[in-house]
């Protein structure tokens, strides 16, 4: 099996998210900390699982990004993975994620990927897009929010589970290849063991810059961005916690909530 | 410049979802005030039955596409066939839902109309002649306004976002049949299994206290289960992250894709409040949220605000309640030495 693993780098998940400037993404600093796309590690975690079972896989992982994605990558590789692709594109802000398929598809294009894997969305964007795009890029048939799967023995079949409203499964066989994005709790993500870390160091990452690829309209701009309008309807407890507690025993029990 | 909108009605059967009369209000907000047409879309085998039902609560004219063989959604089959009507017939607007299926199939059918695509839209604000779409970022501590030039725009809807239209009875619409025959080998449906969390007790407690990633740790969740102990017929919970971190079992998740539960009072404890979790417990007849950012988005939903370490507030909550349930038995009592 040959694998693609789509990769992200996002600001960590506790970041203090504001408006830079510009009104149009978000103010970054030194102190920023970037990770890898939480949802992303499920997708790497489902290849190396399959290249346990089918020994001989190659795992490609691919980023579209600056050049501090690139340590992204390194973990990524840290995890096992065979080798690493940067689409590197120097622009911070907003992407259409019809852009960056196009990118991953025109780089993924002839080059005999069996599967493609993405997580179910960016953790910053949550688009949810990227992987059904480059599966309509490729003309490949496309499975979103799997939660199983299993590749059958001839290689030419992955039977998918993907998750629906309510938590329930509809199960497809889907044909060989395609793009499977991954709903959490796949797997248990592990986690870059010290060996494989300092292995990935000396490892190249194949770079192409974003440049090289067909100018392509992605059709839609971001605007601006702003902070959601804070209409709670609710009431904010002030005051020291032990009068938020006396508080909110009050209001319970005049709700006749509390017994 | 009058638009042209198609909404891809979703269903189970006969049963039309709810978030079929969302996508209506965001088609309608789309057009604004100019006149224009909008229709529905419904596949499936069987699609007259719902069909009838959508274009008489609507007065809208409803497209009935039977598809012999299509019991339940296939995204190979929704994607061939809407690519074909719609290159057939063009609209400005494709409105779907963000629904497990509406995700799957719209970017890719942006793709092949080669159109744009905005995914989880939360509603339509029109500037200065220009439509923009308004959606969540960062965990919905960001909205983004997006706009889009390239045509046909594929919109997918976040369900609860937006009012369902009204019923409409006084206008008539109408259904137009087509049958077509299509099937697709390179994904073939081969069965369903049910849900982790069928049969779980949340959806019928009382009281439902849940954790988020906010307890930190599996052994913190004992916080949230105190909690739980004081209420009579309580149940615990918890949001999808900790579920697939195995700290407790999906039986218990509550969101979209766990249960949908409407006790008369939920705790979220350490919960952001992102929209797949707001759906499904946003009916509670009371919320009281516990969460240490005062952004965190869960606030614009809960009726009491508590910007606190949930592992400082609960066990004082706990403490000061059996302190005051204790002196109020005394006093009870006191009151009655012959009651005890
Ligand atoms: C297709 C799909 C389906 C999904 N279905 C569901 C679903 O059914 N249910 C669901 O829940 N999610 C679902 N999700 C995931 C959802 O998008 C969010 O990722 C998830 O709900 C976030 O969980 P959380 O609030 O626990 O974690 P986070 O978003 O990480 O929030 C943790 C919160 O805890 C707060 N916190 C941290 N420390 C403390 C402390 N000491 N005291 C108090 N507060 C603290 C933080 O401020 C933060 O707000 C789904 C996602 C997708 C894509
Ligand atoms: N810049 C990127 N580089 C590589 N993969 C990406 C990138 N953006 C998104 N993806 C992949 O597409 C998935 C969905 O992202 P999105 O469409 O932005 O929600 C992510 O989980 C990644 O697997």
């Amino acid at each position: 099996m040959k694998i693609l693993v789509c990769i992200k780098q996002v600001m960590e998940s506790e970041s203090m998210v504001r408006i830079n400037d510009s009104g149009k993404w978000i103010a970054c600093s030194a102190s920023t900390r970037f990770e890898m796309n939480p949802f992303d590690a499920y997708a790497v975690e489902e290849a190396l699982l399959i290249k346990e079972t089918f020994s001989g896989s190659t795992i490609h992982i691919i980023t579209v990004g600056p050049e501090q994605s690139r340590d992204t990558l390194r973990k990524a590789l840290g995890m096992g993975v065979d080798e690493a692709i940067h689409i590197l594109d120097n622009h911070i802000g907003y992407r259409p994620p019809s852009l960056t398929a196009s990118w991953i598809s025109a780089y993924a294009r002839d080059t005999g990927y069996d599967l493609i894997l993405t997580g179910i969305m960016s953790a910053d964007e949550m688009n949810g897009q990227t992987g059904p795009m480059i599966a309509q890029l490729l003309s490949i048939p496309c499975c979103t929010a799997a939660i199983h799967e299993k590749i059958g023995p001839d290689e030419t079949h992955v039977s998918v589970e993907r998750e629906i409203e309510g938590g329930a499964r509809e199960l497809f066989d889907v044909k060989l290849p395609c793009v499977l994005t991954l709903q959490t709790g796949i797997n248990c993500p592990r986690y870059p063991s010290l060996s494989m870390v300092l292995r990935a160091r000396k490892k190249e990452i194949h770079v192409i810059p974003a440049a090289f690829f067909e100018k392509r309209d992605p059709g839609v701009t971001l605007q601006a961005l702003q902070y959601p309008e804070k209409k709670n309807k609710g009431i904010l407890l002030n005051g020291t916690i032990e009068s938020k507690v006396d508080q909110l025993i009050y209001i319970l029990n005049k709700k006749a909530l509390l017994v | 410049m009058t638009k042209k909108i198609a909404i891809i009605a979703e269903h189970h059967g006969e049963e039309i979802s709810p978030v079929t009369y969302e996508l209506l209000t965001l088609a309608k907000k789309i057009q604004g005030n100019e006149a224009g047409d909008i229709c529905f879309f419904i596949l499936g085998e069987n699609a007259e039955k719902p069909a009838q039902t959508l274009s008489l609560n609507t007065g809208e004219i409803v497209h009935a596409i039977n598809i012999p063989g299509l019991l339940q959604y296939n995204g190979a089959i929704y994607k061939k066939l809407l690519s074909t009507l719609f290159s057939q017939e063009t609209f400005d607007y494709i409105c779907a839902p963000h629904s497990t299926s509406g995700m799957d199939y719209a970017p890719a059918l942006s793709i092949s109309l080669g159109g744009s695509c905005i995914t989880g839209v939360e509603d339509v604000i029109m500037e200065a002649d220009a439509l923009y779409f308004a959606r969540s970022m960062f965990s919905g501590k960001i909205s983004a306004r997006l706009g889009a030039e390239a045509g046909p725009m594929v919109l997918t809807l976040q369900p609860g976002a937006l009012k369902p239209f009204p019923l409409e009875h006084k206008k008539k619409g109408s259904v137009e049949k087509t049958v077509i025959e299509i099937t697709d080998d390179t994904m073939v449906f081969t069965g369903t299994r049910p849900s982790p969390s069928e049969g779980s007790d949340l959806a019928k407690a009382e009281v439902v206290v849940s954790g988020g990633r906010g307890i930190r740790d599996a052994q913190n969740y004992k916080y949230i289960e105190m909690l739980a102990r004081l209420f009579p017929r309580s149940a615990t919970g918890g949001s999808r992250p900790i579920c697939d971190y195995k700290w407790i079992p999906y039986g218990k998740q509550v969101g979209i894709t766990g249960t949908t539960v409407s006790p008369k009072l939920y705790f979220a404890c350490g919960i952001s409040g992102a929209p797949q979790h707001i759906e499904g417990m946003k009916n509670a007849g009371f919320i009281v949220a516990v969460n240490i950012d005062p952004d965190a988005p869960v606030f614009q939903i809960a009726d009491v605000c508590i910007v606190e370490d949930l592992m400082e507030f609960i066990p004082l909550f706990i403490e000061t309640f059996k302190k005051k349930r204790r002196k109020k038995d005394e006093r009870n009592n006191l009151g009655d030495p012959f009651l005890d």
